[in-house]
């Protein structure tokens, strides 16, 4: 995964603009704390119009998600829908909310690319709902825009890394 | 407090009925325990799925000769491959020696499975091609012959469907499939150059009875309220959902059949403007293409309605939107493995791949915006029916279908937004797994239609 255009010491430059670990880093964590209290409406607004959120299957093997099953491959308006969906009392899944709990690592800076970088994660994810606890293992593959007030989604993708989805752990909520 | 309507005394579960099924009240009712026991659950494993024709996977799975995939089904460890000739190839993962599952990857491409336990290797169409230190064993072919991989006793394939049974003496497949054969043909018969799964596969599962996910794909009344999330995202996509005039049939021998004209769209066959008039137009030119090459009735009948075939007892072809193939697989009364395809054209565009993928993963499996609900209705179930179990009142017990019985006695086709598709599944299902029915008054004259177009053909 290393690569020539790759960090040194955790610093990227985007065009003229220094994008550094700490910065991705803290962008990370924001959104996990805006997940796990459910500010959706905020969370949507860490999206680039046009963005794309994606969950790829359990048996993935690099295909894009117009060529191949995946768990959620939402473009910018099923995003919203996806929002608003989450939003209403009658999306029963998410009714009551799950307690969820993220803890997000390992970030690297991959490649600066144009006008974006980027990014690799691992992500833990403890959720509870109905007297069940799950846990959800795998590692964020996002292409960051750089802007100049800060970073935004292009693309979200959260790659699971368990053999399947466990019993009663679905993805009702954002990975 | 008083009952509202009688009830009649049912046993207890074990010496009373599973289900009661009663022409005069108009009631049918299945006894909930049989979500809930795993008595019931030994005897659906070892009489449903050990005696009956079983959706293992889809030929297109494994393409090229060696392609296999491993695959558990009623519990049993499989092998799904195409051997050196590109002969589909269904064998129990188990060696022959002292039954180490033999390959442990979940697919691939051999010529040869080898056991690591004590390196024992077998050709891709089974025989026993390695046999470490052979000389310590009888220096006699059929020895190595008796040690072949076990292939499952039936394998037959269906417009690429693949089946397999456990039983030798289970009837002819298409004999099984009765009607529901016709239904997977015109789904068959979509492509030009035919069908074909994809990879990127959903493995999930519930905490939930399998016969839930059978109901829930046989229930077109849960539709509004449950996904009511959804059927909003579509109105605000400017396509609005009705239930009217859509109805329910039930094919014989556990199968059934919603035929749906008003859910919504349906890549290349009825646009809808969330699709995009790109899409609009290919949907026009694919319409000429069907009727061209199948004949204007044979095209409307595969293109102008979408269908939820459910195929006893474990494979469920929506065909509606885009195009799912899903599998169920009991792992206890309380569990279900659930495996799901995307089904697409060979050959089309790019675009059209795509939409079709985001289309459908928008509604459906545990990150769409619609399946996550009905998940949540299955475990919803499974965990309320402990409630009732062993109740005071053993007339509480019971789960109510009796939606549309009014109706069908008048001898109409059951709405898809009735329960007839669900008491012809559970009667069938009691039938074979050989629990009683208690049935009280006269059932309706004629026997349920086999589908759109045996009844067309009765009129």
């Amino acid at each position: 995964m290393t690569s020539t255009n790759g960090s040194r010491g955790g610093v990227v430059s985007v065009e003229s603009r220094e994008v550094t670990r700490a910065e991705v880093e803290e962008f990370l964590y924001r959104e996990a704390q805006l997940l796990d209290e459910w500010r959706l409406d905020e969370w949507l607004t860490l999206f680039e119009p046009g963005g794309r959120l994606e969950v790829p299957t359990t048996d993935w093997a690099g295909w894009d998600a117009t060529t191949a099953g995946y768990f959620v491959a939402d473009d910018y308006e099923l995003i919203r829908a996806r929002v608003k969906r989450l939003k209403s009392r009658k999306a029963h899944a998410e009714n009551p909310h799950s307690r969820t709990h993220r803890m997000v690592s390992n970030v690297i800076l991959l490649e600066a690319g144009a006008e974006t970088v980027w990014i690799t994660a691992n992500f833990v994810i403890h959720r509870y709902r109905d007297g069940g606890a799950y846990t959800y293992v795998g590692r964020y593959e996002h292409v960051l825009k750089v802007e100049a007030d800060g970073l935004r989604f292009r693309v979200r993708r959260a790659v699971p890394v368990m053999e399947s989805m466990d019993p009663g752990a679905r993805l009702s909520f954002i990975l | 407090m008083a009952q509202q309507t009688p009830v009649r005394p049912l046993g207890a579960p074990g010496d009373g009925a599973m289900i009661d099924e009663d022409w005069e009240a108009l009631r049918f009712r299945v006894h909930r325990s049989a979500y809930r026991e795993p008595e019931v659950f030994a005897e659906e494993i070892a009489r449903i799925w050990g005696h009956t024709w079983l959706y293992l996977g889809h030929e297109t799975e494994i393409p090229k000769a060696g392609d296999f995939k491993t695959r558990t089904l009623g519990g049993r460890p499989l092998i799904f491959c195409r051997d050196a000739d590109g002969e589909v190839r269904v064998f129990f993962n188990s060696c022959t020696h002292r039954g180490t599952v033999l390959c442990r990857h979940s697919e691939g491409n051999t010529k040869f499975f080898q056991c690591f336990y004590h390196a024992w290797a077998f050709s891709n169409s089974g025989e026993l091609a390695a046999l470490p230190g052979d000389d310590a064993y009888p220096d006699d072919p059929a020895f190595r012959a008796s040690m072949a991989l076990r292939q499952v006793p039936r394998l037959q394939i269906h417009e690429g469907f693949v089946f397999i049974a456990f039983d030798p003496d289970v009837p002819d497949l298409l004999t099984h499939l009765g009607p529901a054969a016709h239904y997977m043909s015109l789904t068959a018969k979509i492509g030009e150059r035919g069908m074909t799964t994809l990879p990127g596969v959903q493995l999930y599962s519930v905490k939930g009875n399998w016969k839930l996910a059978v109901e829930n794909a046989m229930d077109g009344y849960h539709f509004a309220p449950t996904h009511n999330t959804f059927v909003g995202y579509l109105r605000e996509t400017g396509f609005a959902v009705t239930d009217d005039d859509q109805y329910a049939y039930d094919l014989g021998g556990g199968h059934g059949l919603l035929v749906l004209t008003g859910h919504n769209g349906r890549i290349g066959m009825v646009w809808e403007p969330r699709f995009g008039e790109e899409e609009k137009e290919r949907t026009v030119v694919k319409r000429r293409e069907l009727e061209a090459r199948l004949g204007p009735e044979l095209a409307a009948e595969v293109a102008d309605a979408s269908r939820i075939l459910f195929v006893f007892p474990n494979l469920l072809l929506f065909d509606l939107e885009a195009l799912t193939i899903r599998q169920l697989e009991p792992v206890a009364a309380d569990r279900t493995d659930v495996r799901a395809w995307q089904f697409v054209e060979v050959g089309e565009p790019e675009s059209v791949r795509a939409l079709r993928i985001k289309t459908m993963v928008s509604f459906v499996g545990p990150g769409g915006l619609a399946t996550p609900d009905d998940i949540e209705a299955y475990e919803a179930v499974q965990r309320g029916i402990i409630a009732t179990a062993d109740a005071a009142d053993p007339a509480h017990d019971w789960s109510d279908m009796s939606r549309g019985m009014a109706n069908e006695k008048q001898g109409n086709q059951g709405r898809s937004i009735d329960e007839g598709a669900m008491r012809s599944f559970w009667r069938h299902w009691a039938h074979v797994v050989g629990a009683s029915t208690s049935v009280a008054g006269a059932p309706p004259a004629g026997a349920p239609a086999s589908g759109p177009a045996a009844a067309r053909a009765g009129e």
